[in-house]
């Protein structure tokens, strides 16, 4: 069983100015799912990579089950990795792509077969064991990648975005199974991802990253309830936090005829409040907008408007069976309890 | 209503006129062989009238191809050295061209462009030292002479193959790195076999490039019993001038085990030429 | 992402197997290909029969070429003629036949595979087979030409018409490579861009000109590059046609004859690879001026 963890990892790649990671120190504990999330280029994949042995390591170190394999083979690593295009071997059959590692590896033949079906067993891929990749769905493709991976036995999986391929309706199918698979097989997973609504919903714990740089780490209801940063919070949670800057004036801003109460110690003249869409009330009394559009999705209906005085863009969340009108005026009380403030610095004051 | 009717009109006659164009294309590249072949089944006396098919087919010109010259012998040669240089070709210049396109080692790129610069060089400079080289290794008028300067490879081939090499995706070598192949096994077991339409172009090439050669034979070979088919012709036209129904016989001969190959791997040849990229660049 | 081959996985492995991988196919070009470049270089400074030992004469050979032999200048003058005569008719002649290909009519595959045919015929048999047609008593051509009244034209008898006949049998072997390739680019240029055309007004002709071969820019220089790189060397059909010595009376006296007359006819190998290496260095001057042309005009675009 088996702990990766990333000791000031450092990965630039030549002719660029800032590092596509930089000094990333993460570990994922044993059996976990962890999930790197963040924006196009925000060094996931990379990190990904450099854990799979398929990208340099130009600083620091990567340890997996504390064995320092930073310049070791991927094939000397134990692991196993599922790829966003699946990376099928095309000239052969499913039960030949599932066995390839295996026949590698000088499995003797009737281990390497009970394997195969095993996983075939499990990603209910039995029917199609002696078709070729071009003759399968998306979704069943997708199942052969992660059999690929399941029948190496390895201690590490790692997923680079495995989802993304799919149709919406697919890919939350999938997203589920996925997430049982490894609560069954109990194998340490990375898991990579640019949709915050997957991290959130499959990983123990979330890794954001930005520019390279770790944001937080922490469990989904960590990330939602305490940010470490603005970037986080506004990363986070979908739609985003409402995240506007301020003057504070007498320990407290205001914001659309609004006073909020701010808190003592902040130092510059401005400061960032955070509120989320679904801690905005629409009530008699708040924050005035104007509302520009209603977005209505049954069960809840989700406002975008502007404030009155500033145009300034927020959106709230309220209920689908009366949702307001457009251009007209409506007043949103934030929930107590639910305002982050951010300093210039970003970082959060409580 | 009349204009429908016009421009039905127009497309019957654009159609018959496209055919027709067609058909004149076709007859132009055809007419020599058509020509030679009705001059093949002519007799020494009809060859003289102007006709263009002949009364009797005189088939026995055919036979006489035999006769006059080991053709079956000199049919074999031209396999032997087609298919090796065919052979070697394409696992080298396979070999090399993955290598250019995915292994990294010092001076890779340098050296590249060394392949390129030898592609400008024409066949005339070569030729010359080529043939001392082979008078030096006691390889003149032997299969060796016509073999081994084309088995290992050429700086084409490898170019064709790099550029297909590097249009195939990452992430298969990625994925087989990770189930432990070493770059033999990639190469061989997961790459080459994705590889399949610029094989089938190298191929094609090479086998009608030394299939009809003639210069090189020509200089090397004086027996008849290593000769190719071309030189055969050559000879032949050489010894029996004016008899054209069997000189025409033995090009009709010559010429058909390649048509007939060539009929059959077109389309692949075709589809190949399109996916290496020697279209629309 | 960066890939593979730029430098993120520079294994000790990789780069051992990289060098293997490339070792035959490096030795072969070396042996066959690069030593025969330096040593004919080094032979075109010398006198050499292959018998006697060779004798180093500077430049001798090359001041020989240029100023004293009369039969170079033939020879140059010859293959330029071959080879303009030879390029313009092919090029568009496999424009035209390209863009009649370039069809989704019923059968047009056979027409294709017709076309390719002459391909697969080797220089040498398509050289006695067109001899035949040549025939000045009773080949095709004279025949067809007796039906509308024309008297027989010498084809292979008269040196100026040796070269008529040089060239049309080059062109009937070149056309079939070059719509190939002018085929497959075609194929490459999108519908849309036709529909949009055709939306606009214009016509057929309009079309061919103005959208289909600008952008098969790229293949018709290739073509272009090929057909000229062949015809300046060409010696197969020559020979073949006429004979090794360029006649009728130097009429078909190409460069590749010559070269081929002074190496393994006279055994003055000296001399021929002195020849060889101007012959290189036209031909390499000539493509950069095309290379040259060709890119200043996608540049225009």
């Amino acid at each position: 069983m088996a702990t990766v963890s990333f000791e000031r990892a450092t990965r630039r790649y030549p002719g660029t100015s800032r590092p596509a990671v930089d000094r990333l120190d993460l570990t994922a504990g044993d059996g976990e799912f962890l999930v790197l999330v963040g924006p196009s280029g925000c060094g996931k994949s990379t990190s990904l990579r450099m854990v799979a042995g398929l990208e340099p390591v130009d600083s620091g170190r990567i340890r997996i089950d504390h064995r320092d394999v930073t310049h070791a083979d991927p094939k000397d690593r134990d692991i196993a990795m599922v790829f966003q295009n699946y990376a099928l071997y095309p000239h052969m059959t499913v039960a030949q792509n599932l066995a390839f590692a295996l026949k590698i590896g000088r499995i003797p033949r009737a281990e390497v077969r009970d394997r195969v079906l095993d996983a075939a067993r499990l990603l209910d891929l039995e029917p199609h064991l002696d078709r070729k990749p071009k003759d399968l769905s998306g979704g069943q493709r997708q199942r052969v990648a992660m059999g690929r991976a399941i029948v190496r036995r390895p201690q590490v999986f790692l997923m680079d975005e495995p989802l993304s391929n799919l149709d919406a309706q697919l890919r939350l199918q999938t997203r589920n199974q996925i997430a049982a698979l490894q609560r069954r097989l109990g194998t340490t997973t990375i898991y990579v991802t640019h949709d915050q609504v997957e991290a959130m919903t499959m990983g123990d714990r979330v890794a954001v990253l930005c520019n390279g740089v770790l944001q937080q780490c922490a469990a989904p209801r960590t990330l939602y309830r305490d940010p470490a940063n603005v970037f986080v919070a506004g990363f986070i949670g979908s739609p985003a936090m409402n995240l506007i800057s301020l003057p504070v004036l007498n320990d407290s801003v205001a914001l659309g005829g609004w006073e909020i109460r701010a808190p003592r110690g902040i130092s510059g003249p401005d400061v960032v409040v955070g509120i989320r869409p679904e801690h905005l009330e629409v009530s008699g009394i708040g924050i005035e907008i104007e509302v520009d559009v209603v977005e209505e999705l049954g069960a809840d209906a989700y406002v975008y408007g502007r404030i009155v005085d500033g145009a300034t863009p927020v959106i709230a969340r309220t209920d689908g069976l009366d949702p307001p009108q457009r251009g007209g005026r409506v007043r949103l009380q934030p929930v107590g309890g639910h305002i982050h403030f951010f300093g210039a610095d970003g970082l959060p004051i409580r | 209503m009349s204009y429908l009717i016009r421009g039905v009109r127009r497309s019957i006659v654009r159609g018959v006129a496209l055919y027709a164009a067609l058909i004149g294309v076709a007859w132009c590249a055809l007419f020599p062989i058509l020509w030679a072949l009705s001059g093949s089944l002519k007799t020494e006396s009809e060859v003289a009238t102007p006709t263009l098919v002949p009364s009797h087919p005189h088939w026995a010109n055919y036979g006489e191809v035999f006769a006059l010259m080991p053709f079956w012998r000199m049919f074999l040669n031209t396999v032997l050295y087609a298919g090796c240089v065919t052979a070697g070709q394409v696992f080298f210049c396979s070999l090399a061209g993955y290598s250019f396109a995915r292994l990294r080692f010092r001076g890779r790129d340098t050296l590249f462009v060394l392949y390129l610069a030898t592609l400008m060089v024409p066949l005339t400079v070569t030729v010359i030292p080529q043939f001392i080289l082979m008078r030096t290794f006691g390889w003149t008028d032997t299969p060796l002479a016509m073999i081994v300067p084309g088995l290992f490879g050429s700086a084409f081939g490898t170019y064709l193959m790099r550029q297909f090499f590097r249009t195939l995706p990452t992430d298969l070598e990625e994925a087989a790195i990770l189930d432990g192949c070493t770059p033999w096994q990639i190469y061989w077991r997961i790459l080459l076999p994705q590889t399949k339409p610029a094989i089938m172009v190298l191929a094609v090439l090479t086998w009608v490039n030394v299939w009809n050669d003639f210069l090189w034979p020509l200089v090397m070979i004086q027996r008849q019993s290593i000769a190719t088919l071309n030189l055969g012709l050559v000879w032949m036209q050489g010894q029996y001038v004016s008899r054209w129904p069997v000189l025409m016989a033995a090009s009709i001969l010559i010429l058909l085990p390649l048509v007939l190959v060539y009929a059959i791997a077109q389309r692949a040849f075709v589809r190949g030429i399109a996916v290496t990229g020697f279209g629309g660049r | 992402m960066i890939s593979i081959d730029d430098g993120g996985m520079p294994t000790k492995r990789r780069a051992r197997a990289g060098r293997a991988f490339v070792a035959p196919n490096l030795a072969a070009i070396a042996v066959f290909m690069l030593f025969p470049l330096g040593f004919s270089l080094y032979m075109s400074f010398q006198k050499w029969d292959l018998f006697t030992p060779a004798k180093f004469v500077g430049l001798a050979n090359f001041r020989h070429l240029f100023t004293d032999d009369p039969l170079f200048a033939t020879a140059l003058r010859n293959t330029a003629v071959y080879t303009i005569g030879t390029l313009v008719p092919a090029v568009l002649i496999s424009l035209v036949v390209a863009a009649l290909l370039n069809r989704k009519l019923k059968g047009i595959s056979v027409f294709r595979a017709v076309v390719f045919v002459p391909l697969a015929v080797s220089s040498v048999v398509t050289a006695v087979m067109w001899q035949f047609v040549f025939n000045t008593d009773n080949g095709l051509l004279n025949t067809m030409l007796g039906w509308v009244g024309i008297g027989p034209v010498p084809w292979l008898l008269d040196p100026g018409w040796a070269m008529v006949s040089l060239c049309m049998i080059s062109v009937w072997k070149s056309v079939p490579f070059a719509t190939v390739v002018l085929l497959a680019a075609m194929q490459g240029v999108p519908h849309t861009l036709y529909e949009a055309a055709r939306i606009d007004g214009a016509s057929a002709t309009r079309q061919f000109i103005s959208i289909t071969v600008p952008l098969i820019r790229g293949a018709l220089s290739f073509v272009v590059v090929i057909t000229i790189i062949n015809a300046f060397q060409a010696f197969d059909q020559v020979y073949v046609l006429t004979g090794g010595h360029g006649g009728p009376e130097t009429g078909t006296y190409v460069l590749g004859i010559m070269l081929f007359q002074h190496a393994f006819t006279f055994l003055d190998f000296g001399y021929a690879s002195a020849l060889a290496w101007v012959m290189f260095a036209i031909l390499f001057g000539l493509t950069l001026l095309q290379l040259r042309l060709t890119r200043r005009s996608a540049l225009e675009l």
